[in-house]
């Protein structure tokens, strides 16, 4: 697209440039997984508030909604919601520790061999995506093991 | 400047969504393990129509459809404008972002009031 023209960013690859990460590290795949998720979250958000507005037609139009949620799709589907609210929490919370700045590490002298910051920060990741991860598996226990 | 206040309040907005996104999954999902109450029950009209009452509730819930919508749509918002858009393009991105969220914000509002003053019976 017009890559030449004045833009407020320019973002050469466009959407390509978002889903591709070839070779890169895992911070840039946890980067796809927060937007994708980021984006399901507030799909939902704006379904579920068109959806719970049914109940303004009445206690039977309602109650036929939730038995269609009781459904077997239905359940999988509010399990992935759950999944993608727990990865976005954590992620976001990884986000935030990292823009304020705590566990780069300090700045220092290019000298091999090579040290940078996302390698400094890697363990808390780890940490961090460990405990979603668990958090993920408990919360649908009782639907992996009945 | 301007875009910096709107990133903040993006982050600021975060502990509010915490809070009240783990309690309404309290409520409507570990309703077993919270209230002793069947999940179904949970979610029954008439359950939902009796803690909408609340003046609490009513006011939890539009704190939670403002920061959710809020960080939801600004975050949409900045997918979009790293596409290579002429800034009158963009303007509209904004203004569309603006007008949609206001929507689905006024309509969940409606929606949490229609429910605060129903009254049992009609
Ligand atoms: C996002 C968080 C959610 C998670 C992790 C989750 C997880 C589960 C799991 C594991 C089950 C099966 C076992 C059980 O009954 O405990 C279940 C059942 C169910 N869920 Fe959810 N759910 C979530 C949200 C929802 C929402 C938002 C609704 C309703 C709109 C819902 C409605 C139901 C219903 C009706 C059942 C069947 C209950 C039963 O058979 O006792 N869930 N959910
Ligand atoms: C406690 C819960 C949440 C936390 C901690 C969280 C945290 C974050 C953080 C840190 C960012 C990146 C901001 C930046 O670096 O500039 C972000 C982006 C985003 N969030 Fe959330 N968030 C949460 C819940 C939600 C919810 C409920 C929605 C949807 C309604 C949502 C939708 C988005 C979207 C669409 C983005 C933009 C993603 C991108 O630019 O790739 N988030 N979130
Ligand atoms: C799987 C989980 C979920 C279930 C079962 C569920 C269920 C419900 C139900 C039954 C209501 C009607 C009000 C009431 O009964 O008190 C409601 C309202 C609402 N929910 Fe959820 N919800 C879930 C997830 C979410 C998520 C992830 C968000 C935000 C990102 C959210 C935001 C809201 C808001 C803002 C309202 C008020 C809507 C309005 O006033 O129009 N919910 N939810």
């Amino acid at each position: 697209m017009n890559s030449n023209k004045p833009t407020a960013y320019n973002n050469r690859l466009g959407i390509k440039g978002w889903v591709y990460a070839g070779n890169y590290t895992f911070e840039r795949y946890l980067y796809i997984g927060h937007r994708l998720s980021g984006l399901g979250l507030i799909a939902y958000m704006v379904l579920h508030i068109v959806e719970t507005a049914n109940r303004m037609r009445g206690e039977e139009a309602w109650q036929g909604l939730m038995a269609l949620f009781a459904s077997p799709p239905f359940k999988i589907i509010e399990y992935l919601l759950f999944a993608m609210a727990v990865f976005h929490a954590m992620n976001g919370v990884r986000l935030i520790i990292t823009e304020l700045g705590f566990f780069l590490g300090k700045p220092k002298e290019p000298v091999y061999p090579y040290s940078s910051s996302i390698k400094r920060h890697r363990p808390l990741t780890f940490v961090i995506m460990g405990l979603a991860f668990l958090i993920i598996i408990l919360g649908g226990s009782s639907l992996f093991f009945p | 400047m301007r875009e910096t206040r709107l990133w903040s309040l993006h982050i600021l907005v975060l502990p509010i969504i915490a809070v009240l996104l783990g309690a309404h999954f309290a409520v409507m999902h570990y309703a077993p393990v919270f209230y002793g109450m069947s999940v179904e029950k949970a979610r029954e009209f008439s359950t939902m129509i009796e803690r909408g009452k609340s003046i609490t509730q009513l006011v939890l819930y539009i704190l939670l459809l403002a920061a959710g919508l809020y960080h939801g749509m600004y975050g949409v918002r900045g997918i979009i404008r790293e596409l290579p858009l002429t800034p009158t393009l963009a303007k509209l991105v904004d203004v569309g972002i603006i007008a949609f969220g206001l929507f689905i914000f006024a309509l969940g509002t409606y929606v949490t009031w229609w429910t605060y003053s129903y009254k049992i019976g009609g």
